[in-house]
């Protein structure tokens, strides 16, 4: 599927649940999330862990309001412990199916979004395992000093800005040394089309997407 | 012909004196060209001027001019080879190369092809560029350079993290294009190992009388031949009353696929200030990080017998500590005076006294920044700073990673002077990498070798 169609697809599916409390439209978005991932082969251990993780946020919420709230709401209890999870999985049939590289040139070449934009996330997003590094170092730079920087200290987050402050210069004018030019137009090695197949697919997924809530509106 | 022709050229950084004053240089078109010069007098700062970088990136040209031959294709390798990618994978960069150039999906895939063929490095086109050594990335970046068809190449410091092997490849690649295509090359470098048989033209930057001169083909050869015949000075072996501090056991280091160092047995001694020298890229920082606890390592590493991976990291940063290769890195806090507050309250003993510590700025030329925002100092003046805060500490071991870059003779003479005296005061142990070798032999007690993955204590530096 489209990158971007992908990506508007499940933006719009989360807002919509986002606005209403319909346990039936969040087991749809569920069933149809993890069906996605099923067809790219997800694997068993990274499906576990998108149903561990969640489960502690899901069941707070699910407790303070069936337990604590004054009107003990099992309905609206589920439909938040089942949102939680819609979220989870809507982002990860995303997340897990679709490389940075394939949706900045889709939102380059569909969206038209400013390719400085569509780049410089792109290789910030490559930075990632490097910052990491960095943190570490700074951590034992500090230690080393005497000073204890823990996950939460702001000193730690400071220095590490000021390295990426550094970094994002070095990494703008490597890309311009590589022929890139701001609101320059490029040519497309790979062209990102987006198919009637896909928007056959946004549009029918959307109007499923729709009957639980026309549903409980009409009751 | 004249490829890049630089008149009268002066350039500042904001509200500092020139990086570089009323220089002029003519580099001629399809010749190997070599720019030598200590550290901080602005080859990299003229190189960026001539890539048109500055002073889009910061900085003003006061005065004189840059011109660059018509039509021709200006391309960087950069000195650190990790951050000069946008995308994840050789072909990958390539490909948003030669998109931004407008070429067509066939045109692309031949000049990938090509690029990859001329720098041997097929196999490394969808490997990840994480997972790539320094020279490995630096025949990924030429090899971009080569996609885009670029005539002139400027390599600032481009093998500073580069084994000698890759290094030596690199530099027979770039003579290739010189000779073959009639490419100009312009190369920075400190180390002018490997050059002799390519290099055509020759330029030192003279910080003293602030030109850059144009070297003689006498002067030239002179120059590269000088650099083999180093003068040694004879240093101590460990004697049989030296105790060993810090032992390392059947230790092993890789990066990536390479290993760069395979010790069976060697010992550090303890109250020494012990000098490791090696090849660009051979490991040594890496040794450190392990002996530090920041780098994953096969073996055994102990302190004064005891295994490192039993010592709590906090409890063992107290004893050990490194003085990082990048000076900013080691501040913690804002202003000159709240580093050295910060330092003071954490410190070990209390062998530097305030009076001390006012004579050390003092000499170091560092009094009267005590409002200064460190990261607005020099670099020199940032290492100077860094290595007095971390000696204030007075940890029993200091590591300290090329302590002397950016330095001149008056700040190497200060600061050893002040190390010298505490470590005897307070019996601390030094361990040192650096490349200088001649401006540290009076103050060091054992030189140790890294070379053919391990180390060997030699007799003279």
């Amino acid at each position: 599927m489209n990158p971007t169609i992908k990506l508007a697809l499940i933006l719009i599916a989360s807002l919509e649940i986002s606005f209403t409390y319909n346990l039936p439209a969040n087991l749809l978005v569920i069933l149809i999330s993890v069906t996605y991932l099923f067809y790219h082969r997800i694997h068993g251990k990274t499906l576990a862990w998108l149903v561990i993780v969640p489960i502690i946020p899901a069941f707070g919420l699910f407790t303070t309001i069936y337990f604590f709230s004054s009107q003990h709401d099992l309905a609206t209890a589920s439909a938040l412990f089942t949102r939680m999870y819609a979220y989870v999985f809507a982002g990860a049939s995303f997340s897990l199916t679709t490389k940075p590289l394939d949706l900045a040139h889709s939102l380059e070449q569909n969206c038209h979004l400013p390719s400085k934009f569509a780049y410089g996330t792109l290789a910030a997003f490559n930075m990632l395992p490097k910052i990491k590094q960095t943190i570490v170092t700074i951590k034992s730079a500090a230690a080393m000093r005497g000073v204890n920087l823990s996950w939460w200290s702001p000193h730690l987050y400071f220095k590490a800005i000021l390295v990426a402050i550094n970094w994002s210069e070095n990494l703008a004018m490597a890309m311009i040394s590589h022929g890139f030019v701001e609101d320059q137009p490029r040519s497309a090695y790979e062209l990102v089309q987006v198919k009637a197949r896909d928007i056959t697919w946004m549009v029918g997924l959307l109007i499923v997407l729709q009957v639980p809530i026309v549903w409980q509106i009409m009751n | 012909m004249t490829a890049i022709s630089v008149s009268h050229l002066t350039f500042e950084y904001d509200d500092q004196l020139p990086t570089i004053e009323d220089a002029t240089v003519n580099i001629p078109s399809s010749k190997f060209s070599l720019l030598v010069g200590p550290s901080g007098c602005g080859k990299s700062t003229l190189l960026k001027i001539i890539a048109n970088l500055y002073p889009d990136f910061g900085g003003t040209i006061s005065s004189g001019s840059v011109k660059i031959e018509p039509n021709q294709r200006v391309a960087m390798m950069f000195q650190d080879p990790s951050q000069q990618f946008t995308l994840d994978t050789p072909r990958h960069e390539i490909i948003f190369a030669l998109e931004n150039l407008r070429l067509d999906h066939d045109t692309i895939d031949q000049r990938i092809q090509d690029a990859l063929n001329f720098c041997n490095i097929e196999s490394l086109a969808d490997r990840q560029f994480g997972t790539l050594s320094g020279g490995e990335k630096q025949k990924c970046a030429l090899a971009v350079m080569i996609a885009m068809n670029s005539d002139i190449f400027l390599l600032d410091e481009p093998f500073a993290s580069v084994d000698p092997q890759s290094r030596n490849q690199l530099i027979e690649r770039l003579a290739v294009l010189k000779d073959q295509y009639n490419k100009t090359i312009v190369v920075t470098d400190h180390d002018l190992t490997g050059y002799e048989e390519v290099v055509d033209e020759m330029y030192r930057f003279d910080v003293i009388r602030h030109r850059i001169e144009h070297l003689s083909e006498d002067e030239k050869h002179k120059v590269l031949a000088d650099h083999f015949s180093i003068h040694h000075v004879p240093v101590t072996l460990p004697s049989d009353q030296e105790h060993s501090v810090i032992e390392l056991r059947n230790l092993q280091l890789t990066r990536g696929t390479t290993t760069l160092a395979d010790i069976d047995s060697f010992n550090f001694y303890d109250q020494q200030i012990t000098l490791i020298t090696g090849q660009n890229g051979i490991g040594k920082s890496t040794l450190f990080s392990a002996i530090a606890k920041l780098f994953n390592y096969k073996g055994v590493i102990t302190l004064n017998h005891t295994n490192i991976q039993k010592i709590r990291p906090a409890k063992y940063h107290q004893q050990i500590a490194m003085v990082f290769q990048e000076a900013a890195s080691q501040f913690v806090d804002v202003t000159v005076n709240e580093e050295l507050e910060l330092s003071k309250k954490h410190r070990l003993s209390n062998y530097f006294s305030d009076q001390m510590i006012n004579d050390a700025l003092n000499s170091l030329g560092l009094s009267g920044f005590g409002e200064r925002v460190v990261y607005s100092l020099s670099q020199g003046q940032q290492k100077k700073l860094q290595i007095l805060l971390m000696l204030i500490i007075s940890p029993s071991i200091l590591l300290l990673d090329e302590p002397l870059t950016g330095l001149d003779e008056k700040s190497i003479t200060g600061i050893f002077d002040i190390l010298k005296k505490s470590c005897e005061a307070q019996h601390q142990t030094v361990i040192m990498i650096s490349h200088q070798l001649t401006k540290l032999s009076q103050w060091v007690d054992h030189h140790v070798l890294f070379s053919n993955q391990t180390l060997t204590y030699q007799e003279v530096i």
